[in-house]
């Protein structure tokens, strides 16, 4: 009787099982955590009885397809685990190879360090080797590595992916800052906003325009006679109106202009063109690129009204050679040495060109120092005297 | 202006470049000494009374020197002035800014006055007096001379025939560049020191409005008025000659009542304007004013810049927005002391602000023979918000301290003003896919709607402005329905940090320039934050940020994390102090230029056979033919490294005038 009893006993609580674990799965997703209100709650086990849920809760968890956690706010509190994963559960060998199956399973798509997980374990370092040697030949957990410690060793169960932080999004490729493809994602990026950001028309060659020290303008611009009009029309328009020799530049647009690329304009753009076929870049890593090229100044941001377009700088400067045409080039091997984002020849001053600017011994030079300037090479060289400083040597004892 | 080491060397060099070595070995002396008499100098130079007062004479004609007389002191102290010691290598700039804006008579005349230091008037006009007959002589002998002269054209002349033909001429020119400020008047004040001068007025303050000393907030208040107006009729003293001429009504004024009855201004028909001009004063003293021709120079540089940034007509009509603007103004950088009380005054708009100038103004000035429609791109009406282009902004810029601050602050004022337009924001979505192909294929441009586009001269004379006033370097601001104004300072800030960008990219490659910029954005910034920000691998970025601390453009803090200050624990802050770099980057370049300096010392050193032998009066002059053909070749390469030399030294001018004087 008192077998049959407990037969009875143990099938009903298998259906009780069966009813509450089914129950909770359409009640939340996995990282749901159920409190034992919530499951009396869910009207399963009759008479709202505390000691019967106990047992059933007991039964879900040694079946491991309940997890219990303690909560700060509810206190105890369980979440539910699938079919699936509870069986790979079961399978292990023996409670140590599941508590560290269970540690990693934890720890999500951010991984964890073997050496966390032997601390949090408390057990020795040879036993927590085997646990994951077994794990890993089963195919339960894979090594992975992280971007922000590439030297720790860690694991991931092998049915998720690394997570964004664990990767570094989508810059990383297997742990490494991809910058190639991130120059050349530049590069079209940069290219998209020249050609959406300024005109590309063409002007007559400088030489007809006004110089560059522009303040040319007598004082007598406005007390000009007639006659010095008509003449001034007659030599120096035609120079800039008629001339022949016209070249292609980008201009930029006039004040107010509404068409400035944004961010969103150049993510569809991306997008649109599948050039990142396996890699999905959102409108906050696009936002970076162009960040990026911001801050190497090549472009700018603009806002008109309240659209924030971005816009190349020094339009006037820029190559305006076409990307697929540079790009043909590139395939053929020629200018492989130049920077896939072409910018503007960046602006210079006397101190850059100067010897002295990019001078080593800066700090050293000094007259009556073992490196001053009259014996200096690199002016030697900049003044182009290294051929006479050895030709002049004999000239020099020559009587005058 | 700080007086540091290669500063002192500069200037000696400078003065010893130009009035030679007994000038200069004083000089160096005063500089490194301090104040002196003439025994201490005598001391310290170990030269004769006789000899020093040969070098002070020439320091003094030429304003290199201050001195003082204290009331019943047996002797005066001199004291190096080595802002026009410094202002030497600004000679060349000086002269070529006068001959593009007043010709090249008046460059002769400035060049003349640069060369012989203050010049009472009447001098001037004897040298020229006699220059001029000289030249006639000449004419009167020889006539085929004079044919080839006029032949060769007008750079050639002044061999042949003076460029100032008359002393009227000389009159007339010495007017324009007074009222011009680019000349000014020598009183016994400027040949004293700035500290000198305020303890003067002090002093007089004191005895006048405070014989009891200044007590009390209120009393120091107005001590501290009384002083800046005091400083300030000395500062007006140098200006009485252009009041005079002002009196009699400016040139400008004159020729304008010319203009309407077609007389021509320039050339022989210059004859009337000339007899208009009053007589100078023979006996008063003039001097070039430097304060002047740097808002000039600085001028040409901000056209330079605008050049960079947009094209050359945009620089251009830019050029003719600060000339006019400029008129007035005497100097780059307000005095703290004399041009703050002016603020409580009735005008604020003339010394608080540069002044405004309007469209029409502007056209009036440009040349005829300048295209508008040049250098800005062309889009369709709708693409262009006009609202926002023509944007008024009444105030200048607030100083900014945090720039993420700034922006949070220029966005909330745009969104309040321009809610009410998105109704027109909304349609520009419906049609954007349509006017897609503007700018990436041209073809939108070259037909169709062309006769929309054929805009009169003032409408791009406006789009220009507004491209200026939008440009993120604040380059012009709208001040007004058609009125244009530069604020200066937001200007210069911009202008120096390119300078300064253009170094770090020239030295640490784009990707320095980055991690600056990133840095100047964001403030201090931990090193662990930076690579994600960049986009670089950890230890390039490593690399590159150790690269440029050593070069002075980024700074790093250690905060240690506890008490310990445990290296391997504490945080590392990357930050980057633009002021601190700008000034490490001015010392290098005097640096630069004091060694441009000496390597040209050192190659005259080694090619001092070859130049004494150019000193001899048989050679002199006709070198090519008396000297030895390897003797002439290196004689010309030393010309020409010379001439490469001084031509870096003035650039670097350039950089130093930006950073420092601008």
């Amino acid at each position: 009787m008192a077998t049959e009893n407990a037969a009875d006993d143990s099938a009903k609580l298998q259906i009780l099982k069966d009813a509450l674990y089914e129950e909770i799965r359409q009640h939340g997703s996995e990282t749901r955590l159920f409190t034992q209100k919530d499951l009396l709650d869910l009207n399963i086990i009759p008479n709202n009885n505390v000691m019967l849920l106990v047992k059933v809760v007991q039964g879900l968890c040694n079946d491991k397809l309940l997890v219990g956690t303690t909560n700060h706010h509810a206190g105890l509190a369980w979440r539910w685990r699938s079919r699936e994963e509870a069986k790979k559960y079961l399978s292990l060998p023996n409670d140590e190879t599941m508590m560290v199956y269970s540690i990693i399973d934890e720890a999500g798509a951010d991984g964890i360090w073997n050496r966390t997980i032997k601390n949090k374990l408390n057990m020795h370092e040879s036993v927590v080797k085997n646990c994951i040697k077994y794990l890993e030949s089963k195919g339960y957990i894979t090594a992975m590595k992280n971007v922000e410690h590439p030297n720790k060793k860690m694991y991931i169960k092998a049915s998720l992916r690394p997570s964004e932080r664990a990767t570094g999004g989508p810059w990383f490729t297997e742990g490494e800052l991809d910058t190639a493809f991130i120059q050349e994602l530049e590069g079209i990026v940069f290219e998209y906003i020249k050609t959406k950001s300024a005109y590309r028309g063409s002007q007559p060659q400088p030489a007809s325009a006004p110089k560059r020290g522009a303040i040319v303008g007598e004082l007598r611009g406005t007390k000009r006679a007639a006659a010095d009009i008509t003449n001034d029309d007659s030599t120096a328009a035609p120079s800039s109106r008629n001339s022949k020799s016209f070249r292609t530049v980008f201009l930029p647009m006039p004040a107010g202009y509404k068409h400035y690329p944004t961010v969103a304009e150049i993510a569809k753009f991306i997008h649109d063109t599948g050039i990142t076929n396996n890699t999905t870049l959102g409108e906050a890593d696009i936002q970076q690129l162009v960040d990026v090229l911001h801050y190497d100044g090549l472009i700018e941001p603009v806002r008109v009204n309240r659209r924030k377009g971005y816009r190349v700088t020094r339009a006037m400067r820029q190559d305006t050679v076409p990307f697929h045409k540079r790009q043909k080039d590139r395939e053929a091997g020629i200018g492989l040495d130049q920077p896939l984002v072409v910018g503007a020849e960046p602006l210079s001053n006397a101190l850059t060109e100067a010897p002295c600017g990019r001078c080593p011994v800066f700090d050293l030079c000094e007259e009556g120092g073992p490196v001053s300037p009259s014996n200096c090479v690199y002016f030697t060289k900049w003044l182009d005297l290294e051929d006479v400083a050895t030709a002049a040597a004999p000239v020099a004892s020559l009587p005058p | 202006m700080q007086v540091t080491k290669p500063v002192a060397e500069l200037c000696t060099l400078l003065v010893d470049e130009l009035h030679g070595e007994l000038p200069s070995r004083i000089f160096s002396t005063l500089v490194n000494k301090g104040r002196s008499t003439l025994p201490q100098l005598a001391q310290y130079t170990s030269m004769t009374p006789r000899q020093l007062r040969h070098g002070l004479a020439v320091l003094v004609q030429h304003n290199l020197l201050y001195h003082h007389l204290d009331p019943g002191a047996e002797f005066a102290f001199y004291e190096a002035n080595v802002e026009h010691a410094y202002n030497l290598v600004r000679t060349g700039k000086i002269l070529e800014m006068v001959d593009t804006s007043f010709g090249p008579a008046a460059k002769d005349v400035m060049q003349s006055l640069l060369l012989s230091g203050q010049t009472r008037i009447g001098d001037l006009l004897a040298a020229y007096q006699a220059k001029i007959e000289q030249a006639n002589k000449k004419v009167g002998t020889n006539d085929t001379e004079e044919f080839d002269g006029e032949a060769n054209g007008v750079n050639d002349d002044s061999k042949n025939e003076p460029v100032v033909k008359s002393t009227a001429h000389l009159n007339s020119i010495l007017c324009r560049l007074i009222e011009a400020e680019l000349i000014d008047v020598v009183h016994d004040k400027t040949f004293e020191s700035p500290a000198d001068v305020l303890k003067i007025v002090e002093k007089e303050v004191m005895d006048k409005y405070f014989p009891n000393g200044v007590k009390g907030n209120k009393a120091k208040a107005e001590f501290q008025q009384r002083i800046a107006e005091g400083l300030r009729k000395v500062r007006d003293e140098s200006k009485s000659l252009k009041r005079k001429l002002e009196q009699n009504g400016s040139a400008a004024k004159r020729r304008k009542l010319f203009s309407g009855l077609g007389v021509a201004t320039n050339g022989s028909g210059a004859q009337q304007d000339e007899e208009m001009d009053p007589a100078l004063d023979p006996k008063q003293v003039i001097r070039v004013n430097y304060e002047k021709c740097l808002v000039d120079l600085r001028n040409r540089r901000l056209v330079q810049f605008a050049t960079d940034m947009f094209g050359e007509t945009t620089a251009y009509v830019y050029g003719i927005l600060l000339k006019l603007l400029t008129k007035d103004i005497p100097r780059c950088r307000l005095d703290p002391v004399l041009d703050s009380v002016d603020d409580d005054d009735d005008d604020d708009s003339k010394k608080k602000g540069p002044g405004v100038v309007t469209t029409d103004q502007i056209l009036d000035n440009l040349k005829t023979s300048v295209d508008l429609s040049l250098g800005i791109g062309k889009a369709e009406r709708h693409q262009i918000s006009s609202r926002a282009a023509n944007k008024v902004q009444t105030h200048p810029p607030k100083k900014k301290r945090l720039i993420a601050e700034a922006e949070v602050d220029g966005e909330a004022s745009e969104d309040e003003k321009e809610d009410d337009e998105s109704s027109e924001g909304s349609d520009y979505d419906s049609n954007y896919e349509e006017t897609k192909p503007n700018g990436a294929s041209g073809i939108n441009g070259a037909n169709g709607v062309t006769h929309e586009r054929r805009m009169d001269r003032p409408t791009q004379l406006r789009q220009h402005l507004m491209l200026l006033a939008e440009s993120t370097q604040n380059f012009v601001r709208h001040c007004g329905p058609n009125e244009w104004t530069v604020d200066f300072e937001p200007v210069m800030k911009a202008l120096r940090e390119a300078e300064l960008d253009s170094v770090i990219e020239r030295t640490s490659g784009r990707q320095g320039l980055r991690l600056v910029r990133i840095l100047r954005a964001k403030g201090k910034l931990d090193e662990k934050a930076l690579p994600n920000v960049a986009l670089m691998r950890k230890s390039e970025l490593q690399q590159k940020m150790l690269e440029m601390q050593t070069a002075g453009f980024v700074h790093v803090q250690e905060v240690p994390r506890d008490v310990k200050a445990d290296v391997k624990k504490s945080f590392f802050l990357w930050y980057c102090d633009v002021e601190k770099s700008l000034s490490r980057l001015l010392e290098t370049s005097y640096v630069t230029m004091l060694h441009c300096l000496q390597v040209l010392e050192a190659l005259r050193r080694k090619e001092k056979d070859v130049l004494q032998t150019t000193k001899r009066t048989d050679v002199r002059g006709r070198e090519k033919d008396a000297m030895r053909k390897e003797y002439y070749e290196r004689y010309a390469r030393f010309l020409a490294c010379e001439r490469k030399l001084f031509a870096q030294v003035m650039r670097l001018d350039d950089l130093v005038s930006v950073l420092r004087d601008f």
